[in-house]
């Protein structure tokens, strides 16, 4: 999956576009208090999120450990998204400051695994930026659209 | 997985608007063949109350382990379906909830794409839910009684709340007498109400009045130690001697009238006061104290004039001693305020007629140095007033914050030294403005001052030449000033940052003691069990000082109620002795001080009453030996399975 030594982007008429059109296994972690809520938002404003993407809900951003993240992708996950509170907003004061450096953390591991980094992405939704969490769950998931077919022409 | 427990799942249409997109047919038809042999029922509306109750008789007769409910978000009816299990005789954490509605039929166009990703999060929720624990809720009794720190406005006001409502408190009060800083300013802004006019009455009902006998009230104390937590707290207070007895003390003060020791009086900010007296006139408790350090007899002189003139007996108490209490409360009220910053920058230092906003309330109070007359040190009276406002305020190398109450009290100030001193010029140095409330206006009115605006307060210099003293703004004009009145920051007092220290308060930036919220929880702490009130939140006048001591008494009512148990919501940090490695990761993380370390056992301990259920712990732990009841390692990794499936 070292995609970043493979420039080759596809052309129109690519077969691999079929392949990587089909379902992606995205795994997102959101906190109850700010992200969850902007996903619930996302719904009330009937804003697009793809079918691809599994919302699991957790209290806060800094209960994921490292390890869940890594699980995820050892169970097959194409990308994994964790999901936390602003700074300073953080319902339970700074657990997503925790989260914030696990992420820091993840994305040097991750390739040494050799998984892409750009398959793991960490960011701030709050409660009420529905429209970001639906941009950011969108774009993540075209970047790993992108990545799938990379990584078939590799194959 | 073949002996997974029997689990109902419960798919509701939302009134049509989830079976718009999704196929419940056909979910079912995906989870048939799920481990757990779910059962299903289709609802049109499964939180409707006629609905609540089918779905009661049917999990009845389904008995059910486990419950699967894909409706709405959790964050809207969790507790609705909670109840429902509980309703059934089932344990009300045996349930998981899908979020279809919000975050499946109403963002996703494509229902077949609707309806399998419907399938997988029940598939999750499904695993999920097997690994789920019962649990319930523990109640523990608490102590209904408060300790209220620091007896300002705010404080006052908290305590006298509480004792109204019948509430046993303990005012802890590190001076001699009550009342705060505003207790000794004679008129307030920004209506110039009389000041004592005000406040005695507050302080006359919490000594006097009829629910006085709830109010303990401890002058010259401060608290040393603090144990327990929400509900039961156990504070430990230190009394300094006032060598006074105050049971028989009748407040004469012919012993004052007598005394030949001296002490400096820092509460006017100059001049002296006697080693036996009261701060100032009309101060409360009604008592004087002895300072040691000034009394002859205390010294081990030959002294007894004070003895000679007192009329009650034993009044006079020299063999007082230091004095431990233990107050036993189930929450903690902190008032403990806020203080001018007293050093002056040297371009001011030392010179005559520089006060500080404080120190010239005094001087312009009848009960005050000079007699309510504006005074110049040479006993004449000023031709001119400048007053420095954000005179370190705004200031990144004091106060970076607006200390909120100068400009109100300045203009108070120009009008009060305009009615004493005909003819002269009040200057009002200013950088900003800050007018805030619905007085302002009439106060702008009311102005006797001009305004000269300045950059920056280190730029500004004492100058002296034949036509009177001035203050010299750089590049700029000079400002006549025969006195001159710096409104210098509101700082966090000492006891403030002890406080924060003894309850392990965080702090913000500036030093005052971290709000749970600073909009909406800005008389809490994160803290369960601690409530603020008045400037050690950060500066604020008299009337927030009230507002928010009331609030905070709310806040303590609300919480703790007679004969209502604490009721713990099990969903917490739970850690296994038999793994926990000791190594403390955990108890640096908790942003609730929620984990203690159990030296006998060497392990570390969660409270289940201040833990919060974050989680923050459970992910950190390298031995993996908390739990995150609700949320454990295996519910999540059973979720993960599933959605990845």
């Amino acid at each position: 999956m070292s995609c970043q030594t493979l420039p080759v982007e596809p052309s129109e008429e690519c077969t691999c576009r079929e392949a990587a059109a089909g379902p992606l296994k995205v795994v997102a972690f959101l906190c109850n208090w700010c992200s969850y809520a902007g996903a619930d938002k996302a719904g009330s404003n009937q804003l697009p999120v793809p079918a691809d993407l599994s919302v699991i809900r957790v209290m806060c951003s800094g209960r994921i450990e490292p390890a869940l993240i890594l699980e995820a992708f050892q169970k097959g996950a194409d990308g994994v998204m964790v999901l936390a509170c602003h700074p300073g907003d953080c319902h339970y004061k700074e657990g997503n400051l925790r989260a914030f450096c696990r992420a820091e953390l993840l994305q040097r591991l991750v390739p040494q695994l050799g998984i892409d980094p750009k398959r793991f992405h960490f960011d701030y939704v709050s409660a009420a930026e529905a429209e970001k969490f639906s941009r950011i769950a969108n774009d993540f998931i075209g970047q790993l659209r992108r990545l799938a077919i990379i990584s078939l022409l590799a194959s | 997985m073949s002996t997974q427990a029997k689990t109902a799942v419960i798919l509701c249409n939302c009134s049509g608007i989830i079976c718009e997109r999704i196929d419940w047919k056909q979910v079912q038809q995906l989870l048939a063949n799920h481990p757990s042999n779910p059962v299903f029922s289709v609802d049109e509306l499964a939180c409707g109350a006629d609905n609540l109750e089918h779905l009661g008789a049917w999990l009845k007769s389904e008995q059910p382990d486990r419950v699967v409910v894909a409706a709405c978000s959790p964050r809207e009816h969790e507790a609705t379906f909670r109840r429902l299990l509980d309703s059934a005789g089932i344990n009300p954490w045996f349930m998981q909830m899908v979020n279809v509605r919000e975050q499946v039929a109403w963002v996703t166009e494509d229902p077949r794409a609707a309806t399998a990703k419907t399938a997988r999060l029940i598939h999750a929720a499904l695993n999920r839910v097997q690994r789920h624990e019962p649990l319930s809720e523990r109640s523990v009794p608490v102590r209904t009684d408060v300790a209220v720190i620091g007896s300002g406005p705010a404080g006052m006001q908290a305590a006298l709340t509480l004792a109204q409502a019948g509430r046993r408190v303990t005012l802890v009060e590190k001076e001699p007498v009550i009342g705060g800083l505003p207790a000794r300013f004679e008129e307030l802004f920004p209506n110039l109400e009389c000041g004592p006019c005000l406040l005695e009455p507050v302080m006359g009902e919490l000594l006097h009045g009829h629910e006085s006998a709830n109010v303990t009230l401890l002058t010259l104390s401060e608290v040393t130690g603090v144990k327990g937590g929400f509900g039961n707290w156990t504070l430990s207070v230190r009394q300094k001697p006032r060598y006074i007895n105050p049971d028989l003390c009748i407040g004469c003060m012919c012993c004052s009238a007598v005394c030949p020791g001296r002490r400096p009086n820092h509460w006017n900010g100059s001049g002296e006061l006697a080693a036996v007296d009261v701060p100032f006139a009309g101060a409360l408790p009604n008592l004087p104290h002895i300072d040691a350090d000034a009394c002859l007899r205390l010294k081990g002189e030959e002294c007894a004039a004070c003895l000679s003139e007192c009329p009650v007996e034993g009044s006079l108490f020299f063999e007082d001693q230091e004095r431990e209490y233990i107050v036993e409360a189930g929450a903690i009220i902190v008032a403990s305020g806020a203080v001018e910053k007293q050093e002056l920058p040297a371009a001011f230092a030392g010179m005559a007629d520089v006060h500080t906003a404080y120190s010239f309330e005094r001087l312009l109070a009848m009960s005050g140095p000079s007699g309510g007359e504006l005074l110049k040190a040479d006993g004449t009276k000023p031709q001119s007033l400048a007053i420095v406002q954000c005179a370190g305020s705004l200031d990144d190398s004091e106060a970076a914050y607006c200390s909120g109450t100068c400009c109100r009290a300045a203009i108070k100030y120009a009008h009060l030294a305009a009615n004493k001193v005909e003819g002269i010029t009040v200057t009002r140095l200013i950088r900003e403005q800050s007018l805030p409330g619905v007085d302002a206006g009439r106060q702008l009115q009311h102005d006797h001052s001009t305004v000269v605006r300045y950059d920056a307060f280190n730029a500004l210099s004492v100058t002296a030449n034949g036509a009177g003293r001035g203050i010299s703004i750089s590049g700029g004009a000079t400002i006549p000033a025969e006195m001159i009145v710096l409104c210098r920051p509101l700082v966090p007092g000492e006891g403030t940052a002890a406080c924060s220290s003894l309850l392990e308060l965080d702090l913000d930036d500036e030093g005052f003691i971290a709000q749970m919220h600073s909009l909406s929880g800005s008389c809490a702490t994160t803290l369960k069990g601690v409530y603020l009130a008045g400037s050690c939140r950060g500066p604020g006048d008299i009337r927030e000082a009230f507002a928010t001591g009331t609030a905070a008494a709310g806040l303590t009512l609300s919480d703790l109620v007679e004969g209502r148990d604490l009721v713990i919501d099990p969903q917490v940090a739970v850690v296994d002795a038999t793994t926990c490695a000791g190594c403390k990761t955990c108890m640096q993380l908790c942003p609730y001080k929620a984990i203690t370390w159990n030296d006998i056992e060497k392990v570390a301990d969660v409270s289940d009453i201040l833990c919060r259920g974050c989680g923050t712990c459970v992910a950190a732990c390298p031995a993996g030996a908390i739990t995150g009841r609700g949320f454990s390692r295996e519910m999540l990794r059973a979720e993960l399975e599933g959605v990845l499936s």
